[in-house]
């Protein structure tokens, strides 16, 4: 795999300088460490979120700290959590008195170090934190009752972050902005394909083998096994075999309103994008599911992975009007309406 | 134990993790990424450079600081547990500045208590706390017989290691062994195999080894 780098070693730190240098009046970096960034314009008194996880999946996670959604994030190297000393750097710059709200995805590293960094806020800053951990793709198996949700976190939680991010802006308490996010989370699903493998930079071989007529239905952004590989099917008849799960999970039904995220893993273009978007609009016609809001593009990728995911969000007033506030981030933005 | 022989038990710690490096990295990938040998080595490392360079006479403040400079280090799943087990005992242990025979038993204990809680793991679910849970009753038989603290330390060894070989057999339920489902059943633990070292290590400190 061609890449443009200068040494794998500094991939990610020459990536950040990248960032800010282009960024400069909307990101800021807590303290020394560039890995703890933060939205350089404050808002006094409101709900700090935090996120955070590895790096390779842009613009997710960082991509999404600016107005109206996110206050900072700490970036991990390519696929590799965070540390909780950079988590608690990120916490202490957003944290305004009203206290801190983590969003990130279900992840066991991540969820670690979340953990820890929040006792560290509580025990060494009096911070309260509380959490919420994302994670929808059905193609991980569904937890028994009265377990912890198993599923992976992928490109939902944009959705997640996109109505938090709204009822902190709107002035909500902790409590309530932690309600919003959990909401979100409980009514989005998501299920991928991919075409091709990524490259982590520090290996230097792709992550895993498929073959060039190959894909495979449910598979991870860090390359996890899928629900089945086969050979490489047509865009209408992938999307027909990606649809159903997502739309049997929830499960959505007629008269119910959703929006919509196509998102590509990095290696797939716009346009085939669109080519999904045409034939889920069709499915979701014929099943009576009206759609709200629909969101086409790159929001999680996988280094450069070929490859998509279809996320639905089953939405109702309150996360409609969430969904329609203004949004400001130097890789998201959106007029409010 | 005093302070300063806690900083020589985690560069022990350290200096086992790297002679043993290269196995734990070979258990690691037959079912994970292998980076247990490389976070374990370095992890210990930074958490006995940590402990060496500190005056901290309080063994429970030090632990937690070592703690902190680990999960600095090594943010990586195993990096963290254990972390969180060096963080838990300096909780527990705050204010102590001598640990007895009891007192490095709790020790152990409290580690325990930190990687389970972080872990959210139970005992016989094919991890760290198989390993280190039998060297936990091992301990607890020789100080209720007044035992002294060497053949304490080397039952608990025994212990640790024979905890690490009845991996096999168990079912993985955490991490990508879990996967495997039925098939994990035929693989030891790598995680168990690092509370084994551990143990291991800190008997051969308590003997002079």
């Amino acid at each position: 795999m061609k890449k443009i780098i200068n040494t794998p070693e500094r991939f990610i730190p020459e990536m950040l300088e990248g960032i800010y240098a282009a960024h400069p009046q909307e990101l800021a970096h807590a303290g020394e460490d560039l890995h703890c960034l933060v939205n350089a314009r404050k808002h006094a008194g409101k709900v700090g979120l935090a996120t955070g996880g590895g790096s390779g999946h842009l613009p997710l996670f960082l991509g999404y700290v600016g107005d109206g959604m996110l206050d900072g994030c700490a970036i991990g190297d390519v696929f590799q959590s965070p540390s909780p000393e950079q988590m608690l750097a990120v916490t202490r710059a957003i944290d305004q008195g009203a206290g801190v709200l983590y969003i990130y995805g279900n992840y066991n590293g991540d969820i670690f170090n979340f953990d820890m960094a929040a006792e560290m806020a509580d025990f060494e800053h009096d911070i309260r934190v509380e959490s919420v951990v994302a994670g929808e793709d059905v193609a991980s198996p569904a937890a028994q009752p009265g377990e912890p949700n198993r599923r992976r976190g992928v490109a939902g939680i944009f959705f997640v972050y996109k109505c938090a991010g709204a009822a902190a802006a709107a002035g909500l308490p902790l409590d309530e902005v932690k309600r919003v996010a959990e909401k979100a989370c409980a009514n989005v699903r998501t299920l991928g394909v991919a075409l091709s493998s990524c490259t982590v930079p520090k290996v230097g071989r792709p992550s895993f083998e498929i073959a060039d007529d190959e894909m495979e239905i449910g598979m991870g952004i860090h390359g996890e096994p899928g629900i089945r590989r086969g050979k490489l099917l047509s865009a209408d008849e992938i999307v027909d075999e990606m649809a159903a799960p997502v739309l049997d999970d929830l499960p959505l039904k007629a008269d119910d309103e959703v929006a919509v995220l196509i998102n590509g893993l990095g290696g797939t273009p716009l346009e085939e994008l669109y080519v999904m978007y045409r034939r889920l609009a069709h499915i979701l016609q014929q099943r009576g599911i009206r759609v709200y809001h629909s969101y086409v593009g790159e929001y999680a990728t996988s280094m450069e992975m070929a490859g998509a995911s279809i996320s639905l969000m089953r939405v109702d007033k309150e996360l409609k009007g969430y969904l329609d506030a203004k949004a400001d981030t130097p890789f998201f933005k959106q007029f409010g309406q | 134990m005093d302070a300063k022989a806690f900083a020589a038990l985690l560069t022990r710690w350290a200096q086992v993790m790297e002679d043993n490096k290269e196995e734990l990295i070979r258990l690691d990938g037959l079912c994970g990424d292998s980076d247990l040998g490389l976070t374990m080595s370095a992890g210990f490392a930074a958490a006995a450079a940590e402990a060496n360079a500190s005056e901290e006479p309080d063994i429970g403040k030090l632990s937690y600081l070592a703690g902190k400079a680990m999960a600095s280090a090594v943010p990586s799943t195993m990096g963290t547990l254990m972390a969180s087990g060096l963080m838990n005992a300096g909780k527990a242990l705050r204010g102590r500045r001598e640990l007895d025979a009891r007192g490095q038993a709790d020790f152990f204990q409290s580690f325990y208590d930190g990687v389970r809680a972080r872990g959210k793991a139970e005992p016989g679910d094919k991890t760290f706390l198989d390993g280190l849970k039998p060297a936990l009753e091992s301990m607890e038989k020789a100080l209720a017989q007044e035992q002294h603290l060497s053949p304490t330390a080397q039952d608990a060894a025994r212990a640790a290691q024979q905890g690490y070989e009845a991996t096999r057999g168990m079912l993985a339920k955490h991490g990508r062994m879990a996967i495997r489902g039925e098939a994990s059943r035929e693989y030891l633990d790598p995680g168990a195999a690092v509370a084994a070292l551990l143990v291991g290590a800190w008997a051969n400190q308590v003997t002079g080894g």
